[in-house]
């Protein structure tokens, strides 16, 4: 314990010395000047005493803290009815509900995956988007001009144009078995759909796939993994933040069940 | 060493010598607490929220114009112990002259030495924002005839002089009744001094010998060490009182702080926090949940909490007849005292967002009848109406 309010007397000063405040609404908030003002200062600070007590405390407000906002868990925000419908089949396809957990549609990952869609991350808004378009590696991730949003819209629209084309269906009007031998096909390269130079077919599917999969296991306040089913079904227990009374308690079951970010048990 | 303090409390007592030195007039700034409401630089302008509606704390600096430079120091007397302004004004008791009443005039003027000395600071201040009828100034005649003796502390022969010390600096300049004695429907203090008041959406403890709501458990070093770092192995210092420990009470000398001890540890135990609450089995069992997953990493377990984590077993703050301050704390969160002694100024984070009326209701209905501790259920409404309050304000 006095090791941890050391530590958080060094974070308060380092806070300090770097002009750094936690709080945004505090009226020292970091300015330009005075940032170049405190960094002038730290080799000055460095070089002169041998110890110095810098005092100050952590700042602290009333209502602190961003908590992240639950989504809406009715409607849709991005999806129309038919994209929703056919993501909602694809979903229940990568994740089938059976005696371990609920499926992907149940467990609310179209859900996920539409307020994602409908967020930041559908439109990209934290990457630099602007051309030139180059090709890259595997290993940079997708390179086009399209965000998210755009590359689901573009690639269920191409799914749906493949499927009445080669079955006269919609996706989701196929049979288990058929649904299953177009994904596996978009997985395996046996179907190429009508996309766009720069955008697979194979990375459509997996980034629906790896959405799919957070959708599962993110926090119930995201739209899925509704009633934290996932967690229970791998036994993780969510937002515990204190396991001291189990550290010594080697290969022995974590005994409790999981809590999410809103206290939900 | 005992002889020592004895000494030198009585010396602070009644020592004329001192009053001309302005250290001895600085002292009595810190044991006044008038940084608390008069802010830092004394230049005034803080808002206080009382029952009767907002009052802003006037400019003591001495600037001619909108401090009191122009003051004799019988004016400044006057104010101190009578409530009475300069051209008759009548100081309202927001500005605990009741208190200030019992000071000794060469404390007194040892102040007035102090504030004459402190830098000017031009700042005007518009005090009276009270309601009708309260802004009426002359009302509080009729205040000070009805609950205003002003009378210098006497001194009790029976008792000791750290005792007498004590005592003189808890009802006199230390005006810790302004907070923690219950007030009358006029604001003025009921017969039962410091066992407890709601005020500004705190509710400053019971300060009396009781087992359940005051400090029966505490010995007089915990109070000392209470009030020299904000914090003890029982409780930690948060709003209004942890402003007045960094204000004051941290500053004050060992020997007063002792002394404080001395009185408070003899004040006779007040009729309680009403005791524990009966068909609370529901509440109980959800809170026993809640506390687990929200509290118990820091408070621990066993509401044993740690050297910067206020234990919430035996915490007086938690045992107190009305939950105001454990509710608002759970809802927008805390701040402990930050002082010389404990630097630190531990926080609690806000857990307004995460917990509904219900379960801050279930969670504290546990904390208070829980390892040991008793005191009356916290109903979902109560949360309900101090969320709103805070959120208003």
């Amino acid at each position: 314990m006095i090791a941890l309010e050391l530590a958080l007397k060094l974070a308060a000063n380092k806070n300090r010395i770097a002009g750094v405040d936690f709080m945004q609404h505090d009226p020292r908030a970091l300015s330009r000047r005075r940032l170049l003002a405190s960094v002038a200062a730290v080799p000055i600070l460095a070089a002169s005493a041998d110890g110095r007590t810098i005092s100050g405390e952590l700042p602290w407000s009333p209502f602190a803290g961003e908590p992240p906002r639950p989504v809406n868990p009715l409607g849709w925000y991005f999806f129309t009815p038919g994209e929703a419908a056919t993501v909602e089949a694809i979903v229940d396809r990568f994740i089938p509900g059976d005696h371990l957990s609920p499926g992907g549609k149940d467990s609310g990952c179209a859900v996920f995956i539409d307020r994602q869609l409908a967020g930041s991350f559908g439109q990209s808004s934290r990457l630099y988007t602007k051309g030139p378009f180059m090709p890259g590696l595997p290993t940079q991730g997708y390179q086009g001009d399209l965000t998210p949003a755009g590359r689901y819209r573009l690639g269920l629209w191409a799914l749906n144009d493949y499927t009445n084309t080669t079955y006269k269906k919609d996706f989701r009007a196929l049979g288990i078995d058929q649904q299953d031998a177009v994904l596996g096909g978009l997985d395996g390269g046996k179907i190429k759909l009508k996309l766009k130079p720069g955008f697979s077919t194979k990375e459509f599917f997996e980034l629906m796939l790896q959405n799919t999969m957070e959708g599962f296991f993110a926090d119930p306040l995201y739209g899925g993994n509704k009633n934290m089913a996932s967690w229970k079904m791998i036994g993780f227990p969510g937002a515990r933040y204190d396991y001291r009374d189990h550290i010594d308690k080697h290969n022995q079951p974590y005994p409790k069940g999981p809590v999410s970010i809103y206290g939900q048990v | 060493m005992k002889k020592i303090i004895l000494a030198a409390a009585l010396a602070a007592l009644s020592s004329p010598a001192l009053a001309a030195s302005t250290d001895a007039g600085k002292y009595q700034v810190v044991l006044g607490d008038c940084e608390g409401c008069h802010g830092k630089n004394l230049a005034g302008g803080v808002v206080l929220t009382t029952p009767f509606g907002k009052m802003v704390t006037p400019n003591i600096t001495p600037d001619k114009d909108t401090g009191i430079g122009n003051y004799s120091a019988e004016d400044f007397r006057q104010a101190m112990k009578a409530g009475l302004a300069p051209g008759g004004k009548l100081l309202y008791p927001a500005m605990p002259y009741p208190s200030y009443a019992r000071m000794s005039d060469g404390d007194v003027a040892a102040l007035w030495g102090y504030l004459k000395t402190v830098k000017p600071v031009k700042n005007q201040v518009n005090v009276n924002q009270l309601r009708f009828p309260f802004n009426l100034r002359f009302a509080m005649r009729g205040w000070n005839m009805l609950f205003f003796a002003p009378a210098p502390y006497a001194n009790n022969p029976a008792k000791s002089a750290a005792w007498n010390r004590g005592a003189y600096l808890v009802s006199g300049a230390g005006h810790c009744g302004a907070c923690h004695t219950p007030k009358n429907a006029f604001g003025a203090d009921k017969a039962t001094a410091l066992t407890g008041a709601a005020l500004q959406g705190w509710f400053a403890p019971d300060l009396t010998s009781d087992a359940g709501a005051g400090l029966g458990s505490w010995s007089q070093a915990d109070i000392v060490e209470y009030l020299q770092t904000g914090r003890n192995n029982r409780s930690m210092a948060s709003g209004p009182m942890a402003e007045a420990v960094e204000n004051s009470t941290s500053k004050m000398t060992d020997a007063d702080l002792k002394a404080i001890a001395v009185y408070l540890k003899d004040l006779p135990a007040s009729r309680g926090n009403g005791g524990g609450a009966t068909g609370i089995e529901a509440q109980m069992k959800s809170g026993a949940v809640l506390y687990d997953i929200s509290c118990a990493a820091c408070h621990d377990r066993n509401g044993k909490g740690s050297l910067i984590f206020p234990p919430l077993a035996g915490n007086p703050t938690v045992r107190q007849v009305r939950a105001d301050s454990i509710v608002r704390m759970v809802l927008a969160g805390g701040k402990g005292a930050a002082t010389a002694k404990a630097p630190t100024g531990p926080g609690m984070p806000s857990f307004a967002w995460r917990l509904s009326d219900n379960q801050v209701a279930d969670i504290l209905t546990y904390v208070r009848n829980n390892w040991g501790n008793r005191a009356p259920a916290v109903s979902p409404e109560t949360v309900g109406r101090i969320r709103s309050s805070l959120h208003g304000s």
